[in-house]
């Protein structure tokens, strides 16, 4: 698996330095990753890490589970957790819009008016397959591995598609990369 | 050490490092001391120590008052609390880290939502500042 780094313009934005009593809760749904973790040894940190990646692909059979069955037991999410930052990476870009509803909802109890979210979404539907795994290298800086074999169920989303399944989030900020690759920052309305 | 082919369920506790190559269901308190979890190690436990390295599987929720390894092989499925967590390349984990080194002088906080939601002011849901980058 290669990787290389890649600069970003919003990560930034979420990992903004405040108060340094402040403890804050991060949920990130791709692979935990040695330089992630070693990003946030720096920080008052509390991280959850449920790779959804690794469940691809999500189907809903007739008798079996839902999406949101499905979902809340892939996350076993503590009742009382409340995430500060969630980052979604591409993970959009492999659910139909009946399952990001639904890892919505069950999201939804564990979020916060404020909530910060980062994930990317393609500039149209052309876009070649993603999945890649992402890390977090420095503030303004990813690291993104690379897949030996491409994930199943790919369908990238534009930015009007996922704002449309996203109704209670806040577009504030979206980045245009030059492989048609979209970083998109956003926020919890509540 | 516990040997590969020892099945323990129950309680582990002592006062001197151990090495467990074999099967563990319990709880595992080893205090101010060291538990490795060798590649064949298969750990369905609470464990407490000075430090925990991980090369095998544990399924539990893992304290480690110095640190906490996950080395390449390891896979875990539980609750990390150390002030130090490592994971080397190719490790696998599930679950929440709690980190805390104690003497950090930076943090990270929430964002402020009045902050956040400062937008266009026409369509601010429909039209996010959008940048351009060429690289």
């Amino acid at each position: 698996m290669s990787s290389v780094t890649q600069p970003s313009q919003l990560l930034s934005s979420i990992l903004q330095p405040l108060d340094p009593e402040e403890r804050v809760t991060i949920l990130d749904l791709g692979a935990a990753l040695p330089e992630t973790l070693a990003f946030y040894s720096e920080f008052r940190v509390k991280l959850y890490f449920a790779d959804l990646f690794v469940d691809l692909p999500l189907t809903v059979a007739e008798e079996g589970p839902g999406y949101r069955e499905q979902f809340a037991a892939l996350l076993q999410l503590p009742a009382d957790v409340r995430f500060d930052v969630c980052l979604f990476w591409d993970l959009f870009n492999f659910l139909d819009d009946a399952a990001i509803r639904a890892l919505l909802e069950v999201l939804q109890p564990h979020l916060h008016p404020g909530t910060r979210v980062h994930a990317f979404g393609a500039r149209n539907r052309k876009l070649r397959a993603g999945g890649e795994r992402y890390g977090i290298c420095a503030r303004d800086t990813l690291s993104v591995r690379y897949r030996t074999q491409a994930l199943p169920g790919y369908r990238p989303l534009p930015q009007s598609t996922l704002q449309d399944l996203m109704t209670d989030f806040q577009f504030d900020r979206s980045v245009l990369l030059a492989d048609g690759r979209l970083e998109l920052l956003m926020h919890f309305r509540g | 050490m516990i040997g590969t082919s020892i099945y323990i369920k129950g309680t582990v506790t002592g006062e001197e490092d151990l090495v467990i190559q074999g099967k563990v269901d319990g709880t595992i308190d080893l205090g101010d001391f060291e538990v490795s979890v060798g590649e064949s190690g298969k750990v369905t436990a609470d464990i407490t120590a000075r430090v925990v390295r991980i090369d095998g599987e544990v399924a539990g929720d893992v304290t480690g008052s110095e640190k906490v390894v996950i080395a390449k092989s390891g896979r875990v499925r539980g609750n990390i609390i150390a002030p130090r967590v490592t994971l080397e390349d190719g490790a696998i984990f599930k679950g929440s880290i709690d980190m805390d080194p104690g003497d950090t002088r930076q943090g990270l906080a929430p964002v402020r939502t009045e902050k956040a939601g400062a937008t266009p002011a026409s369509n601010p849901a429909k039209n996010p500042e959008m940048d351009l980058k060429s690289g």
